[in-house]
């Protein structure tokens, strides 16, 4: 924090990396004349993220030095970011430099680097320096004292010129290096294995007087570079707004569901629909989808169906789907759960509601995330963090769960979910279920809990026919088959053999 | 043997160069920055320079304008490389015989070079 005269605290001025989500870990960017380390393993991802900042700087009106210490040759490592999207071979070399400092290194030691740094910065003025290599200076130094020295002497220099300094890095082998303890932040790029699936990970692990996204947060290297993508839970602690409560119900596209639900779904409320496979969970979701209108912006985020499979279901159900897809009231979102980022389709969803400001949201279904997700136990928080966000952006939101069982309500589990997370996440529970029945399942759906306000608490038949989702508006039909099942003789039990007179 | 003069910033590429062209028969020079090579052309008077974009001290543009200032080095004829393309290059400095995009074959290098200095490039 910087002190001004009359002794309030004003936070220190942030230089924006401009990596996508990078900046909301670091809540704003790194700090201005500031002196931090980039450390990861080779091909961790360091000399893409220094030379996309610089990229990104100069585009922003900046200056920047690239300088490097026995690193790949500047053709090399230009012939390999040339094809990434920040790329702009017309700002160099007039607003970004490529130099080796290796040569000063070499001839001069620390004294010679320092120099070159120095008159370079000011020669170009440069606002943002890259020092890529950063560990040949450790090499270089004869003592540890040398070493704090040059990075003092970094540090001062950085602040004299008003430059934003990065040191890339290897991860050293000492637990706290000395150089550690005298920057101003740290940003460290791993990777983790999960089977044979891999994770690239980026932790700030210490940023000087500011704020920052503590903990583990995902990215990956694209054709754009690198995108960090926040974890979910932790960028979404305080929802964009303040939630809201009341306001006319949300039709579920059902007449008589709405009317089990006491009016039909709480506006700004999530709701959990849970079922076995087959039991029309899909279909309900469409339903809400086609009771859409203008001002109730759709969408619809499929981990399983893609939208030509939808739009296929919706026609067969005689929900004119595509029409109102053409319209743009509603829009159909696929994402596949074989290979991605947890965090990366969280925020993909949340794009998408915001960017058309959706009131009416199916999310089909929450078990692709859990595929997605490398650490299951995180499900919980991200989707509590969600749903509250959705609840303050006035979105009307089903969550479909497939169930493992069919069998009673009491015996349903989530597959791939704790259900103890469901209270979290779920403002209101509607049950689809089978009953087996003389060789026959019947479906039958019953409203578990609604928020703030009673419930039709009967179990209802229904059937999908040619015309979408039909529920019987009297629960006796449902009543009679739950009847009939409980008298019948479970199945598979054995009889006692009749014993015949002696 | 004509006199090559190199003039890099990356010691391992001004390394490299130096084998290769002493290989195929040149007397080589080598400096690391702009003003290295403008003390060296004092010194040697080399055939041809082959010149990095960018550098510190003093940069490849920055050589070029030095040269020109100089009536005795006009006719010295600059083969300028840069890991950017032409276009980028040619909008910082002009005045160069020939281009080479890094990274290049030596082979290249070998005939740019031979034909700047026949007078053909």
């Amino acid at each position: 924090m910087a002190i001004e005269p009359d002794g309030d605290h004003v936070p220190q001025e942030r230089v924006p990396s401009g990596i996508s989500g990078l900046d909301v870990v670091l809540r704003g960017g790194l700090l201005r004349d500031g002196l931090f380390i980039v450390q990861g393993e080779p091909g961790a991802g360091k000399t893409i993220l220094g030379n996309q900042v610089c990229f990104n700087h100069v585009a922003a009106g900046g200056r920047a030095l690239y300088l490097t210490l026995l690193a790949e040759s500047h053709a090399r490592m230009l012939m390999h970011i040339g094809p990434l999207g920040f790329f702009d071979a017309t700002v160099i070399p007039s607003r970004l430099a490529y130099l080796s400092a290796f040569g000063a290194l070499e001839k001069d030691g620390l004294p010679g680097l320092r120099d070159l740094i120095r008159r370079e910065v000011q020669a170009r003025g440069a606002t943002l320096l890259v020092l890529d290599g950063f560990a040949a200076v450790l090499e270089s130094s004869d003592s540890a004292r040398t070493f704090k020295k040059f990075v003092n002497e970094l540090q001062t220099q950085a602040t004299l010129t008003g430059c934003t300094i990065l040191l890339l890095t290897t991860v050293s082998s000492e637990p706290t290096p000395p150089e550690h303890t005298m920057v101003d932040g740290i940003i460290e790029l791993t990777s983790r294995l999960y089977g044979r699936h891999a994770e690239r990970d980026l932790q700030v692990r210490k940023l000087r007087g500011g704020s920052y996204l503590r903990g583990i947060h995902s990215f990956d290297i694209s054709d754009r570079g690198i995108t960090v993508y926040p974890r979910t839970e932790a960028w979404l602690t305080r929802p964009a707004a303040t939630d809201g409560v009341g306001g006319a119900p949300v039709s579920t596209g059902l007449t008589q569901l709405d009317s089990m639900m006491g009016g039909g779904l709480p506006r700004h409320s999530t709701t959990l629909l849970v079922g076995p496979t087959g039991s029309g969970k899909t279909t309900l979701g469409l339903h809400f989808l086609a009771a859409v209108n203008q001002d109730e912006p759709a969408l619809y985020f499929g981990l399983y169906e893609n939208p030509a499979a939808i739009l296929a279901k919706a026609n067969a159900l005689g929900l004119r789907l595509d029409g109102l897809r053409g319209s743009g009231a509603v829009e159909l979102l696929w994402q596949s759960t074989t290979e991605g980022i947890l965090d990366e389709v969280c925020q993909r969803l949340l794009d998408a509601v915001r960017r058309r400001g959706v009131r009416r949201l199916v999310i089909d279904g929450l078990s692709g995330f859990a595929a997605l997700a490398s650490e299951p136990d995180r499900l919980g928080r991200v989707f509590s963090a969600l749903s509250n966000e959705f609840r303050t952006l006035d979105v009307a939101t089903i969550y479909t769960a497939q169930a493992d069982a069919v069998g009673a309500t009491g015996g349903q589990r989530l597959n791939g979910w704790s259900p103890a997370a469901a209270p979290g996440i779920a403002d209101s529970v509607v049950i689809m279920r089978f009953v087996e029945l003389r060789s026959r399942l019947h479906r039958m759906i019953s409203v578990l809990k609604v928020r703030d306000r009673a419930s039709d608490p009967s179990m209802h038949e229904f059937s999908i026919t040619g015309i979408g989702i039909s529920i019987a508006p009297d629960p006796a039909g449902a009543e009679a088959i739950l009847a009939e099942t409980t008298q019948q003789p479970a199945s598979g039990a054995k009889r006692s053999p009749r014993r015949s007179p002696a | 043997m004509p006199t090559v003069l190199i003039v890099d910033d990356e010691i391992s590429i001004l390394e490299v160069l130096e084998d290769v062209l002493l290989d195929a028969g040149f007397v080589v020079v080598t400096a690391m920055n702009g003003r290295e090579g403008l003390e060296r052309l004092n010194e040697t008077m080399p055939d041809l320079v082959l010149l990095d974009l960018m550098m510190p001290v003093m940069d490849g543009p920055g050589m070029l304008r030095g040269m020109a200032t100089n009536p005795a080095y006009r006719d010295i004829p600059v083969v300028m490389m840069s890991s950017l393309p032409r276009e980028s290059v040619a909008a910082a400095s002009d005045g160069f015989a020939a281009f080479l995009r890094k990274p290049f074959r030596i082979e290249v290098l070998v005939q740019t070079i031979r034909r700047v200095l026949d007078g053909t490039g």
